[in-house]
């Protein structure tokens, strides 16, 4: 059964279309990546998923509840990790943790509980008496996330969770997150990282423009908009000019990515090796892959 | 967490009551404050203490007694009890309400159950909640002076939580549609300051000139700052009346107004 369902979505601000006809399902215990890039409208879909922001049009069914007429109920039982991480600096980590509790309807004693099992099983129970400016900022956005889950939520909407983590940092993520879908959490998260979409996420939708473009698990998603391999041209001695005007003379087409040029499905294995100064390599195609060749551009332009 | 079984989420939790969102906002604030207590204990007694002093001891000392109504520190006191109250309500819900909009953390209480009337009436409550507390604390120094009588205490403090609630609608307004802290601060230069100073606190209302006279008597803290005096004199007529009924109706105007434009602002 779908515990997330999203029909035909259309939100504007102004004159842009953040939310563009947007329509998905999201199965109970699955993990449901938003990949795009900034500006795609991933925020914008979540906040109106958790009824922070209100709609031009469309249908949202969030584990049975009608969430445009009913964004309260929803909250009672979805668990949402904003983008920013809106701690409360007034407060500790533990009444961060137990005013959240209070507000979402559990007593205070029930409050205290959940406080020190989310606590534990973030491995944040040594900090608890913390101030939060004392906290590094992979263990803020973990605190951010230990929050969502005070009311033991059946869904999770988190807004790129891991975003300016350390690699470390992103990795703890990953393995919480990981438990959670092992408990049957339902989660919805956005990201503009694709190996965290490719690793997490049963299934991703690629968002551009507050448009789906695709919608697959992921290893689907690449064999289906790519070849499977990429060839690239990595620059070493020669200079960037050169090794523009001997593509253009083999009628090889490109893209400049940093120190990378990579090339055009089609180009010739034997006319590349033969530009000097340069080394070609060959790699699996990833997510990055998909978006650009579905929108012409990179993942990380703005 | 409980443990539970794969693919078998616990039933939905139940909704929380109303009361429990506005109760819940309050108490954030409770316990903010006291972490802060020892600062905290500076804001509602040393400045408040200093004003009143400076007005009841130095400038009373020269007043002395006024022809219309009495003993000068008696009739200041209850003036700068109300405007004290004012000023805490304000501070509370505009500029620590902005600040936590910019931060975020109202956001974060949103992801609750919890709608926009609640947050606002939550803020507001702790805002008249943070106007009593200062009303305790200078009430409670005017009665060790002399200048307040005990049994004019109560209304006093009803006073104070009166007009709590009103200029913590008001702030609210200003949290809600402020751009920055330069626009925020305009709420102590344009609002703040003025009725502090021309809301018949200082000096009777009836020496001003005529033009005055009306502006002052409409100005939002002038029924607080009446209504205050008339507990402290134990002489209420129906002029009090109406100031009760102004201040209340000030306060429930303002209240949907701040709903609207924090809904505004928040839920985009
Ligand atoms: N409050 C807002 N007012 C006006 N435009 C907005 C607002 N929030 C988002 N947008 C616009 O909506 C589009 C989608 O933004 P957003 O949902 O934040 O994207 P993402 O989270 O994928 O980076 C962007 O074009 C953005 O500029
Ligand atoms: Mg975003």
């Amino acid at each position: 059964m779908a515990e997330i369902r999203v029909e035909k979505l259309v939100k504007r601000f102004g004159t842009v279309r953040a939310i563009d006809g947007l329509s998905f399902e999201v199965a109970s215990g699955e993990t449901f990546g938003l990949l795009g890039p900034n500006g795609a409208g991933k925020t914008t879909t979540m906040r109106v998923l958790s009824g922070l922001s209100p709609v031009d049009s469309g249908e949202v069914s969030i584990a049975g509840i009608d969430a445009l007429r009913d964004p309260r109920a929803v909250r009672c039982v979805v668990g949402v990790v904003t983008q920013q991480d809106g701690l409360d600096d007034d407060l500790n980590v533990r009444q961060n943790l137990e005013v959240f509790g209070f507000l979402a309807g559990l007593s205070l004693r029930v409050a205290r509980r959940h406080t020190r099992e989310v606590l534990d099983f973030f491995g944040l129970a040594s900090r608890s008496e913390d101030a939060i400016d004392e906290l590094s900022g992979g263990m803020k956005r973990r605190l951010a996330i230990a929050r969502a889950l005070m009311i033991q939520p059946r869904a999770v909407i988190l807004d790129e969770p891991t975003t300016g983590l350390d690699p470390h940092s992103r990795n703890r993520v990953w393995e919480e997150l990981a438990q959670l879908k092992a408990r049957g959490v339902t989660i919805l998260m956005s990201t503009h990282y694709m190996d965290e979409a490719a690793t997490l996420c049963d299934r991703i939708a690629i968002l551009d423009r507050g448009r789906i473009l695709a919608l697959d698990p992921p290893l689907e998603l690449i064999e289906k908009h790519t070849r499977g391999d990429v060839q690239e041209l990595r620059v070493t001695t020669a200079s960037h000019s050169s090794v523009r005007a001997e593509l253009e003379r083999a009628g090889i087409r490109w893209r400049e990515v940093g120190a990378v040029f990579r090339l055009n499905r089609e180009a010739d294995p034997a006319a590349v090796r033969s530009i000097a100064g340069t080394r070609s390599e060959v790699r699996r195609a990833n997510l990055e892959d998909v978006f650009l060749n579905l929108t012409g551009r990179e993942l990380r332009d703005e | 967490m409980t443990k539970r079984p794969n693919q078998a989420p616990a039933p939905p939790m139940t909704r929380p009551s109303f009361l429990r969102g506005i109760v819940g906002i309050w108490y954030r604030h409770a316990l903010a404050l006291t972490r802060v207590w020892k600062v905290a204990t500076t804001w509602f007694v040393i400045e408040p203490a200093c004003v009143l002093l400076a007005m009841g001891l130095g400038v009373g000392r020269l007043i002395g007694t006024l022809p219309t109504h009495g003993e000068y520190a008696s009739f200041v006191t209850p003036g700068m009890i109300v405007g004290m109250a004012m000023y805490h309500a304000i501070f509370e819900c505009s500029w620590g309400a902005f600040q936590r909009i910019q931060s975020h953390s109202v956001e974060t209480l949103l992801t609750t159950p919890i709608g926009i009337v609640q947050l606002a009436a939550g803020e507001i409550l702790w805002g008249a909640t943070r106007s009593a507390l200062s009303t305790i604390a200078v009430g409670g120094l005017a009665l060790g002076l002399g200048w307040l009588d005990p049994s004019a205490f109560p209304g006093v403090l009803l006073v104070s939580m009166l007009v709590g609630v009103e200029f913590g609608a008001i702030g609210l307004c200003f949290a809600a549609t402020a751009q920055t802290t330069s626009t925020l601060s305009l709420i102590f230069t344009i609002v703040a300051t003025p009725l502090f100073f021309f809301s018949g606190s200082f000096f009777p209302m009836e020496i001003l000139p005529r033009a005055l006279q009306i502006a002052a008597w409409i100005a939002p803290l002038s029924p607080g700052v009446h209504l205050a005096r008339g507990f402290a004199t134990h002489d209420l007529h129906t002029t009090h009346l109406a100031a009760a009924v102004y201040l209340v109706l000030l306060g429930a105007a303002s209240f949907p107004v701040a709903v609207w434009l924090l809904r505004r602002k928040l839920l985009r």
